[in-house]
């Protein structure tokens, strides 16, 4: 099924990781650096999974949605596009584009039940207009490939899809949408990458498997190194800092 | 897209965003559920036509419609000769409302059917027969090669480009309904979507709970067959109901013409719910033998034949695809099929002139109709006001009837006056639009005359 990956506009938009991790001059502007960048975004992906399991959708409309937001902000400055509006309408424009469509007062309605700060309150109307601007940031360019559907049939050819195995490389593909890597990679290296690591911490001998595939294992250890660095600095990422960071959007320069 | 009008919308609230000034609207050819379709012109290569779908903004308060998000998805990731091509998407921030445009095609394969059952009385010939059914496969065969399956594949929805220097060449058309299946997809009824129900496949109309390309292959079938008689194969009276009625009079008319199907041709036929459950008693109906051949006047050993069997294969699994269509026999022999398949290559054949569409030029892009009879233009020139408001007679290089002023307030009157092509929202599908076939008013009347013409009932219309 990768056929069409290669063909398609994902692949072709790929982007290298400095492209992905320039602030914005008017973030910057702001005082937003690199790291308030990256702790907003993440943040704001787990909004987007708080939302998305009140409204019960599935994990690949989480996973749409986030890359969505992700891919707003490598074109447009968190000062122009709030993050607190982006990631309720990403969730928005992935549940029409995945075939579950969320009304857009059932968002509203949830919002205001997961955060009582009125810096996060918007109403429909502001969720319709965001959702053409998203539109026209993306450029139009919707179809998304996700890590999720290379996962079960490389577990099954490794022989290592039983249940532990599968849920635990299914969360670590989770967590890989608290980073970028979904702009930067192929997804089913990210797949690999994730099968890589839980074969490590299982114990569970995966070279000749890996070695067989012919794909390039430097990736794919680049990728597992990635994520377990961010597991490694996830403990320092504190209400605090998050909430520190988005002051600063709302500050006037 | 990409360069020029995407993404340079305006936030002002003007009547006149900047992205409308690079065309010069025509008029008004076709309307729907989901808005309008304009026929507009690029100002800086005046050769080149545009049909511009306009989707209105949803009035429950749910933004852009899912059928607009995933036509635009789809279409942006393909690029092939015989797929419609999108070639720019525009946002009017002020009003909401979304625009695609596409390259404007003059015909399509439901008018044609019409102009040689209703005008000229003579079957299609067998070169462009053959040239639209190889067209429209490979088409498809590029589509299923990429995991996209149509689900909506109808002679309206099959666009052919008019004179220029893709003349000839089939298009398909209208993806709201399409869906790259990497996950099973749900039964179009779940998400609520009217399709005519003529060319759906026997398995969708027993329940089956998934699409498979298969589906589309079926439609293909059935239009061929309307290529060769002019008529639907298999018109099916629709059951109006939600949601997901049975269909018992299309699938009826199918068991009638292919005989009836059974488990030792098509074994997964017991797993069907509306088989299995079997409430109306369908297992009783019994039409033994096929007799497609006589249906479609062909020869049961011509090639033609063996083909369009193939398509109507009732098990989906056995079901010809695509690639395979397009290696098949029928398209060895002669005629062979060519780019433009409206004119044969062989001299001597007589090729036929097809309308061009009806262009309402009293209608801006805000779908108000401007009651000022329209400004004659000299051909080719631009249009003094701009738009939206005055718009321009169409300059064509061949004559054509315009809908102009004086009959569009009468449209009673119109109905009536068989002789003309400009029978307005009658049938025409630029971008293939999905729309509803003429007002209310128009219907009625259209059928009257239609029962005094030829029996055609009216194309379904279609809600998305």
């Amino acid at each position: 099924m990768s056929a069409n990956f290669w063909t398609s506009s994902h692949y072709k938009h790929l982007l290298d990781q400095e492209d992905v991790d320039m602030v914005n001059p008017l973030d910057k502007e702001k005082g937003i650096t690199l790291e308030d960048f990256k702790l907003i975004k993440m943040h704001m992906s787990n909004y987007i999974l708080k939302l998305a399991q009140q409204v019960k959708v599935r994990q690949r409309v989480v996973a749409t949605a986030v890359a969505y937001m992700r891919r707003v902000y490598t074109r447009k400055s968190m000062a122009e596009y709030d993050p607190r509006l982006v990631a309720p309408t990403c969730l928005y424009l992935a549940s029409k584009a995945e075939e579950s469509t969320v009304q857009a007062r059932l968002l509203v309605f949830y919002i205001k039940k997961l955060y009582a700060d009125d810096k996060y309150r918007y109403e429909i109307k502001d969720i319709l207009e965001m959702e053409m601007k998203i539109l026209e940031a993306l450029n139009y360019y919707l179809v998304v490939y996700h890590p999720y559907r290379s996962l079960s049939p490389f577990l099954q050819d490794a022989g290592l899809n039983d249940l532990n195995m599968t849920q635990l490389t299914w969360g670590l593909v989770n967590d890989t949408y608290k980073m970028d890597l979904i702009l930067v990679h192929p997804p089913h290296l990210i797949a690999l990458a994730c099968i890589y690591i839980a074969s490590v911490l299982r114990e569970k001998d995966t070279t000749v498997w890996f070695e067989e595939l012919r794909v390039d294992m430097n990736v794919v250890k680049n990728i597992s190194m990635e994520i377990l660095d961010f597991y490694e600095s996830n403990r320092m990422f504190t209400d605090e800092r998050i909430n520190a960071a988005l002051q600063k959007l709302s500050l006037r320069p | 897209m990409g360069d020029g009008g995407a993404g340079t919308g305006s936030n002002r609230s003007s009547n006149k965003p900047e992205w409308l000034q690079q065309y010069d609207l025509i008029g008004k050819i076709g309307e729907g559920t989901y808005g309008l379709v304009f026929l507009a012109r690029i100002k800086s290569n005046r050769s080149k036509s545009i049909a511009i779908k306009k989707f209105k903004q949803s009035k429950d308060g749910d933004g852009v419609s899912p059928t607009a998000i995933r036509e635009i998805m789809l279409l942006r990731e393909i690029t092939h000769e015989n797929v419609v091509k999108l070639v720019n998407v525009h946002i009017n921030h002020a009003d909401m409302s979304l625009y695609l445009a596409f390259d404007y095609a003059e015909h399509d394969l439901y008018e044609i059917i019409r102009h040689h059952r209703d005008k000229v009385n003579q079957a299609i010939n067998q070169y462009t027969v053959k040239s639209l059914l190889w067209q429209l496969l490979n088409g498809l065969n590029y589509l299923h090669s990429n995991w996209i399956i149509h689900r909506d594949l109808k002679p309206s929805n099959i666009l052919v480009m008019g004179e220029g220097e893709e003349h000839g060449v089939v298009k398909i058309a209208d993806f709201g309904l399409a869906r790259i299946y990497q996950a099973p997809l749900k039964p179009l009824s779940e998400n609520g979507v009217v399709v005519t129900i003529w060319y759906r496949a026997p398995e969708l109309l027993l329940g089956a709970k998934h699409y498979t390309s298969a589906v589309d292959m079926w439609a293909v079938g059935c239009i061929f067959a309307e290529l060769l008689t002019l008529k639907p194969l298999f018109q099916g009276a629709e059951v109006k109901a939600t949601p997901n009625p049975f269909q018992l009079d299309q699938l009826d008319k199918i068991f009638k013409v292919l005989g009836h199907p059974t488990l030792e041709k098509w074994p997964s036929l017991a797993h069907l719910p509306h088989w299995q459950q079997d409430s109306q008693h369908i297992q009783g109906h019994k039409y033994d033998n096929t007799n497609l051949y006589s249906v479609v006047h062909l020869s049961p050993k011509s090639p033609a034949y063996d083909l369009l069997s193939k398509m109507l294969e009732y098990d989906p699994r056995k079901r010809i695809t695509a690639a395979q269509a397009l290696e098949h026999e029928y398209f060895k022999i002669e005629p062979q099929p060519g780019r433009n398949a409206l004119i044969p290559c062989q001299p001597g054949e007589t090729f036929v002139n097809y309308p061009t569409r009806p262009v309402d030029t009293t209608t801006d892009f805000e779908g108000t109709t401007n009651m000022q009879p329209p400004q004659p233009v000299s051909s080719g020139a631009a249009v003094s006001g701009g738009m939206p408001g005055h718009v321009s007679n169409r300059s064509v290089p061949r004559p054509m009837n315009v809908v102009n002023m004086q009959r569009i307030p009468h449209q009673a009157m119109q109905a009536y006056n068989l002789t003309s092509q400009a029978v307005m929202p009658g049938g025409m599908n630029p971008g293939g639009i999905p729309m509803q076939r003429g007002v209310p008013q128009q219907q009625q009347l259209r059928r009257k005359d239609q029962m005094g013409m030829s029996g055609y009932p009216q194309q379904k219309s279609r809600r998305i």
